[in-house]
């Protein structure tokens, strides 16, 4: 990134308001080019943030402009975005393939090109397998990326991805954060929301902190990665071998606390980064069967922002 | 940063065409057409009902109120009473209201509005695909219904230039209340209260009450369509003496289109303006 490159984002007082409730409260930000980390807790006003860079809604009050451009009611944007939402929903009964194929298409794509398109997309995120399959047979994490598929497959400028590691398997997390970084690599600029620092952290150092609709820093996420350790993370694991797994924690010195919820183990760790190297590594030995969903709650974040706000 | 590129927006008419294709398929298919489907199948069942009990009688005309009528009449009565009253504008309402909202409904609209493509062409694709999806629904209803009752005291052949007017007028009704209540949609909280509301209230009310209300109404101009020469003498003849008097089938036809026009036009207005906001 050059200190003189236009922002990609930039706000100007921004705020957005959902009749008494407040989503984002006089907001003035400059994205740079390369990969930005929204990070957050639950409710903190990423999502409205990323739909008012999507041009989803429209600024209650100030200006957003992306690549330049005012993006509210200006559709030619589009072909330079990529834009995956948090939310799981999808038309259930397509496949993987005709979904991203129709939705490439209505990037004026022609149907036999869009296709081609739709599978290499497929193909970026391993779902090739299953690119005949319909999207309601899906797993949590197959969906996520065929989210991703969608995302990526007309090769935006610029990519929106709100949440995309939730529920992914730590093999497809791995590979989205090596995609994502690839993408900041090839000249691409990313801005990704998360509401754990981890995952950011893997990504990208450039982080948009955010809570109760105003952006509290921006800058390096090591600055703030001190504040992070002192609280544990906790992950919550649904795998074949739920149990099996759960022992192989158990040895680890940063595991502080195991508890079981139905068929999940949630762990609390004080080290999340050899936390995550290790699942991934057993993941990867297939040894304890597939493992089905990593999720974390955002409780890791809300306590270092309750820190933040307090200090 | 990678330079501004050259792309120019798809047409509204383009983008139209790409959002028909996609929605056909979930259209048909959805468990709204299902449950309609079995409402288009009432007139068939009562059809094949007065097609069993007519031949069982003697003479085979069944009667209504007494009064004997021939296959043409019934049909045209059916036509009237149950198409055009109550089919046709109960489809428009349950697909038309629904044209964008399910998408929200469905948290997917994120999907169509963020790619480059005028929002309104979301509203007219869709409006398309259920100008298609409710015609395979109710023309395959009224010709089998035709068939069962037409050759009732009469032929096949004897009526069917009526047959071809209903069709086209139905497909009329169609095209008019589907745009009007696709407008209710992207307008109103609460679309289907307010389309029921129309059909079933409004419409039949104004319709009864002299002056110049009526013209406020899809009915009033659709009625002028229907072709059928009704029975006389029973409260079915009554009935539609009520609604006659009404405008020239070129004005009719004039009028709907100018109602279906006007309506689709606004509606793109609105999803073009408005925001549409998801529950997470």
């Amino acid at each position: 990134m050059t200190p003189s490159a236009p922002a990609i984002v930039a706000a100007n007082h921004l705020s957005k308001w959902y009749g008494q409730v407040i989503g984002l409260n006089d907001v003035t930000l400059s994205v740079p080019p390369g990969i930005t980390g929204l990070l957050g807790p639950n409710g903190a006003g990423k999502s409205t943030l990323m739909k008012l860079i999507t041009g989803q809604l429209k600024p209650s009050q100030g200006e957003i402009t992306v690549l330049g451009e005012s993006i509210w009611r200006n559709p030619a944007l589009y072909f330079r975005m990529g834009f995956c939402p948090e939310q799981d929903a999808f038309y259930e009964r397509m496949t993987g393939l005709e979904w991203v194929t129709a939705l490439v298409r209505l990037n004026g794509v022609d149907e036999r090109q869009a296709t081609e398109m739709a599978r290499r997309a497929l193909e970026t995120v391993d779902l090739t397998d299953a690119a005949g399959k319909k999207i309601g047979a899906y797993s949590k994490g197959m969906r996520q990326r065929v989210k991703m598929a969608q995302t990526l497959a007309h090769d935006p400028d610029l990519f929106i991805l709100d949440e995309p590691l939730a529920g992914m398997d730590p093999i497809a997390r791995r590979k989205t954060i090596r995609l994502i970084k690839e993408w900041g690599r090839a000249g691409k600029s990313v801005i990704v929301s998360s509401h754990i620092l981890h995952e950011i952290e893997s990504m990208t150092a450039n982080i948009l902190l955010i809570n109760q609709g105003r952006i509290l820093a921006e800058g390096n996420v090591h600055q703030i990665r001190e504040l992070i350790d002192e609280h544990p993370h906790t992950v919550y694991i649904k795998a074949d071998q739920t149990r099996a797994l759960a022992r192989q924690f158990l040895a680890d010195d940063g595991v502080l606390s195991l508890t079981f919820e139905d068929e999940a183990v949630v762990v609390q760790t004080g080290r999340p980064d050899a936390f995550y190297a290790r699942l991934t590594a057993l993941a990867a030995s297939g040894e304890f069967g597939t493992i089905h969903e990593v999720t974390s709650p955002d409780d890791n974040l809300q306590a270092v922002f309750q820190y933040l706000v307090k200090s | 940063m990678t330079p501004p590129a050259t792309h120019a927006t798809p047409t509204v008419l383009a983008s139209t065409a790409r959002i028909f294709d996609l929605s056909l398929g979930q259209m048909l298919w959805s468990r709204r057409s299902v449950f309609l489907a079995f409402l288009v199948g009432g007139p068939v069942l009562l059809a094949a009902g007065i097609r069993v009990v007519s031949a069982a009688d003697r003479l085979g005309l069944p009667q209504i109120n007494g009064a004997r009528v021939g296959g043409a009449a019934l049909f045209g009565t059916m036509i009237w009473l149950l198409y055009v009253r109550v089919i046709v504008p109960v489809l428009g309402v349950f697909y038309g209201t629904s044209l964008v909202a399910d998408e929200v409904d469905d948290k997917t609209i994120t999907y169509l509005f963020t790619r480059p493509i005028p929002r309104a062409a979301v509203l007219f694709g869709k409006y398309l695909a259920y100008l298609v999806c409710t015609v395979l629904l109710v023309l395959p209803s009224v010709v089998f219904v035709y068939f069962l009752v037409a050759p009732i005291g009469g032929t096949i052949g004897e009526a069917f230039p009526t047959l071809v007017a209903d069709l086209g007028m139905l497909a009329v009704g169609l095209t008019a209340y589907g745009a009007v209540f696709a407008w209710v949609g992207a307008r109103m909280r609460r679309p289907l209260v307010v389309g029921l509301v129309f059909t079933f209230g409004w419409e039949p009310v104004v319709l009864v009450v002299p002056g110049y209300l009526k013209r406020l109404t899809v009915a009033y101009y659709l009625q002028a369509l229907v072709p059928h020469a009704m029975p006389r003498d029973s409260p079915v003849s009554v009935l539609l003496q009520v609604f006659s008097g009404g405008p020239s089938v070129p004005t009719s036809l004039a009028s709907l289109a100018a109602i279906a026009v006007v309506a689709l036009w606004w509606a793109g207005r609105s999803v073009e303006k408005q925001e549409y906001v998801l529950e997470q």
